[in-house]
């Protein structure tokens, strides 16, 4: 061979070399993802989903000094109405985010400058119930994971911003569509869609990270041959085909047990179940399955039957404490249903649910934890507690080990009046029943309000998982879409409807600092570290907006 | 009665007949130099982009970026519909372009992915050699394949060449393998920035700004350096090695012929 002068052969060659030992994201990082708290590599920072950063440079002294260090704005291609849900990554110096619908960006995290963007425009065929919306990506070594509105799950890698590969997991046309963060265990990438209002049959499938090939699948609503089938009753065994049961939100995983949690959403029709009598299993449940074989360990339905939309479409807490004076591995849950739960995360035990809103739907739960229910759609129309966008929703709580205090984005007292209609299916249209009416409305599209506070308001609630009540409130007079961020310094971030972004201190509620960011917060706060300064982001509006001290 | 087999041939026959002459009649249609392409794309972006976005697809029912035009069949209708405007839309007249400016528009759009196609135009002189000999080239003594990959594998640093043969011609092929540095393409230019400290760091430009520059580094790792702490940061010509001196002209002839046949994945 003759010899030539490479200077770039002799880079190039240290980049095969280097390659694989440089910083990737291993299925080790994310298990240990609590020892470098400078990142933040899953959708909720953690498996355990606590919503809690260990970065201590902001404190409750000093954040009221916090300053907006850049801002980066959403292009045009989305509508103005599109929420901007998604909750960055940070890792080793770069922050991915999704920009509504489906764009994925990688950012300088200390300037806001774009590193590459990956521009997906998705079918015009995807059904919408609530925005094209997406809270997220995932990542495992040099991939992103993002589900998009259309029913696409893209793998696209996270250094050149070009496309790996992209599975359809189900019709856009019959109204499957990702908006979760999937969640990556291992070589799996943990997903499931949408659709629940539009008579879809929901799943969680796991995919290989490198091909996209499907390695199991659970359905969340059973067919013929499958463990709670028998909980659809209709004679006819025709409704489960519609039965919905979507995943909005990203699940947690325990790594010693080997179990990820996730939470499922209502059953279909929305807001009348007359066409499917029974549980409906595992529509508004939280179910623990193995991440190996997607085997389910046990589950536990929160609202049976649902006719109210009250989806488990909440991120499960994995908390490990002292509680009633024994060491527990608990899973803490503030449901949509207005009730806040308390569970054995091993096993599945029911051990407390108390309100956490006004509810009048039901008046106290059984042996086992079923609920007794006592109100249902009729007719003439059923006023019921809460309204049916939920006491909370999709946003993300938060627990702190230091406060021991669970953190709930709540809205408080809301009501719905739910009437009950006939119900047909027509392929590819929303398939609910009739709209519940109510004085808060679903998305926050008015600039101005004009509401009472006895129609319904908002409020950042701690509660006390020993005894299930509530410690402090901090109240705003809209409601919330956005989730809390706790830090081991007690600096609870959160922000609302009006636009305003804050932070209160986690032991009691005060209110420290604020700022108003023109646009509504419908995203989950997180915190980052780079080159020793802790930084902390929120979507809002049609912007993502980064603050830290001064240097 | 003629057989199955001769019908099917005859078929093929026919079909391959039309190709020839669609392709033909294409080429002689969208024959464009690389550097109309570039000035088209500069003035899409000055005049078109606004409402046709980026990618030509922005206004429902007036795609740019399928190659089919509802009003125009020729490059000739598109450049005098493109002058004169569309009465009763919001498709204004663009007098102030001349005709040749205008024909760099076309250029443009003929030239994205599925755009109908553009047969570059080059009036140097390349003498074009045997593919099959060229790629055996480009995969063992050249170590080309080392550093680009066609469709997939390679470095992300460099240009994926799978479809190089649709995008230039044989002189800018055969100029990029002799002097690599005479033209990069904007999106894989490098750039070299020097720290306080004396320290340099090499990487692709992915952007800057009056105050930062964002590099994919030699480690094809994302970095983001502040210009207040370079001392330096400047484009730096290709990395990649001049084949004047190591091959002759024939192998280089052979490289440019396997070159002009990467068309992309999907090509037929």
């Amino acid at each position: 061979m003759r010899q030539f002068k490479m200077k770039f052969m002799l880079v190039i060659a240290s980049v095969i070399v280097s390659a694989s030992a440089l910083a990737q994201v291993s299925p080790e990082r994310l298990l240990n993802a609590d020892q470098e708290p400078e990142n933040w590599l899953s959708y909720s920072g953690d498996y355990d989903s606590q919503r809690h950063s260990d970065l201590t440079q902001i404190t409750t002294d000093n954040v009221d000094e916090l300053q907006l260090q850049w801002v980066y704005q959403v292009r045009s291609r989305a509508g103005a109405a599109e929420k901007f849900e998604a909750t960055p990554l940070v890792v080793d110096g770069v922050m991915y985010t999704v920009t509504p619908p489906n764009d994925v960006v990688a950012l300088d995290p200390i300037t806001g400058r774009v590193f590459w963007t990956y521009e997906y425009t998705p079918s015009p065929e995807a059904r919408v119930c609530c925005g094209r919306v997406n809270r997220g990506v995932a990542i495992h070594g040099n991939t992103l994971f993002m589900g998009a509105i259309d029913g696409h799950l893209l793998a696209i890698d996270a250094r050149s911003g070009t496309l790996k590969w992209d599975v359809e997991l189900g019709s856009a046309a019959l109204g499957y569509a990702l908006t979760v963060a999937p969640l990556v265990i291992g070589d799996k990438v943990i997903v499931g869609p949408a659709g629940g209002e539009y008579g879809i049959r929901g799943f969680i499938a796991a995919y290989d990270v490198e091909t996209g090939e499907q390695l199991w699948r659970f359905n969340t609503v059973p067919g013929p041959g499958e463990a709670g089938f028998e909980t659809w009753e209709d004679p006819e065994q025709e409704a489960w085909k519609l039965g919905g049961g979507s995943i909005w939100v990203t699940g947690s995983y325990d790594p010693d047990l080997n179990l990820t949690y996730w939470g499922v959403g209502n059953p279909g029709p929305d807001w009348n179940g007359d066409s499917r009598p029974g549980d409906n299993l595992y529509t508004d449940s939280v179910i623990a399955l193995n991440p190996d074989t997607g085997e389910l360990a046990w589950h536990y339905q929160f609202t049976p039957h649902d006719e109210m939309d009250y989806d488990a479409t909440q991120v499960p807490v994995l908390v490990d404490m002292n509680w009633h004076g024994e060491d527990r591995k608990l899973m803490l849950w503030a449901n949509r249903n207005g009730l806040f739960y308390v569970f054995d995360r091993i096993t599945g035990e029911f051990l407390q649910g108390s309100p956490f809103v006004e509810v009048n739907w039901m008046d106290g739960f059984d042996e086992n934890g079923r609920p007794n229910q006592v109100l249902s759609p009729t007719e003439e129309g059923t006023f019921i507690m809460p309204n049916n966008q939920g006491a909370t929703n999709w946003y993300s709580p938060s627990y702190s080990p230091e406060t021991e205090l669970f953190y709930i984005p709540s809205w408080m007292d809301t009501y719905s009046v739910y009437t009950k209609r006939e119900v047909t299916y027509i392929e590819g249209q929303t398939y609910v029943g009739a709209y519940p009416t109510m004085a808060m409305p679903a998305l926050g599209v008015n600039q101005t309000n004009v509401r009472l506070r006895e129609e319904g308001f908002g409020a950042i609630q701690a509660f006390d998982p020993q005894t299930g009540e509530m410690v402090w409130r901090f109240e705003m007079t809209n409601v919330t879409d956005s989730g809390v961020l706790t830090t081991a310094t007690n600096v609870l971030f959160a922000g609302g409807r009006e636009g305003s972004f804050y932070a209160l201190d986690a032991r009691d509620g005060t209110m420290l600092w604020r700022q108003s960011l023109g646009g509504q917060v419908a995203s989950g706060p997180m915190s980052y570290e780079i080159e020793g300064r802790q930084y902390i982001a929120i979507s809002a509006g049609a912007g993502l907006f980064v603050y830290a001290l001064p240097e | 009665m003629v057989p199955e087999r001769i019908k099917r041939l005859l078929r093929v026959f026919c079909t391959s007949l039309l190709l020839i002459f669609a392709t033909e009649l294409m080429a002689q249609e969208h024959s464009y130099a690389p550097a109309d392409i570039d000035n088209g794309r500069g003035l899409f972006q000055a005049n078109c982009l606004g409402c046709h976005g980026d990618a030509g697809d922005a206004v429902d029912g007036a795609n740019l970026s399928t190659g089919r035009f509802r009003r125009a069949s020729s490059d000739e209708d598109l450049i005098r519909l493109i002058r004169t405007g569309i009465a009763g839309t919001p498709m204004p007249p663009h007098t102030g372009l001349s005709v040749g400016q205008v024909r760099t528009i076309v250029a443009f759009l003929r030239a994205l992915p599925t755009g109908g196609g553009v047969t570059l135009v080059d009036d140097r002189e390349v003498k074009i050699g045997n593919a099959l000999a060229g790629e055996a080239l480009f995969n063992g003594e050249t170590q080309c394949s080392v550093c680009h990959g066609v469709n997939g594998g390679g470095l992300l640093l460099t240009p994926d060449l799978g479809g190089i043969g649709a995008q230039r011609s044989p002189g800018s092929l055969e100029q990029s393998i002799l002097e690599p540095a005479a033209e990069v393409r904007a999106g894989d230019r490098f750039f070299q920035i020097t720290k306080l400290d004396g320290t340099t760091v090499t990487g692709k430009l992915l952007n800057q700004g009056t105050h930062s520059v964002q590099l994919m580094n030699e480690d094809e790792k994302l970095v983001s350096f502040l210009k207040s702490e370079l001392s330096d940061f400047n484009f730096v010509a290709s990395p990649m090695p001049s084949y004047l001196d190591i091959l002759n002209p024939d192998e280089v002839a052979d490289l440019v012929a396997y070159m002009i046949s990467l068309k992309g994945e999907n090509a037929q």
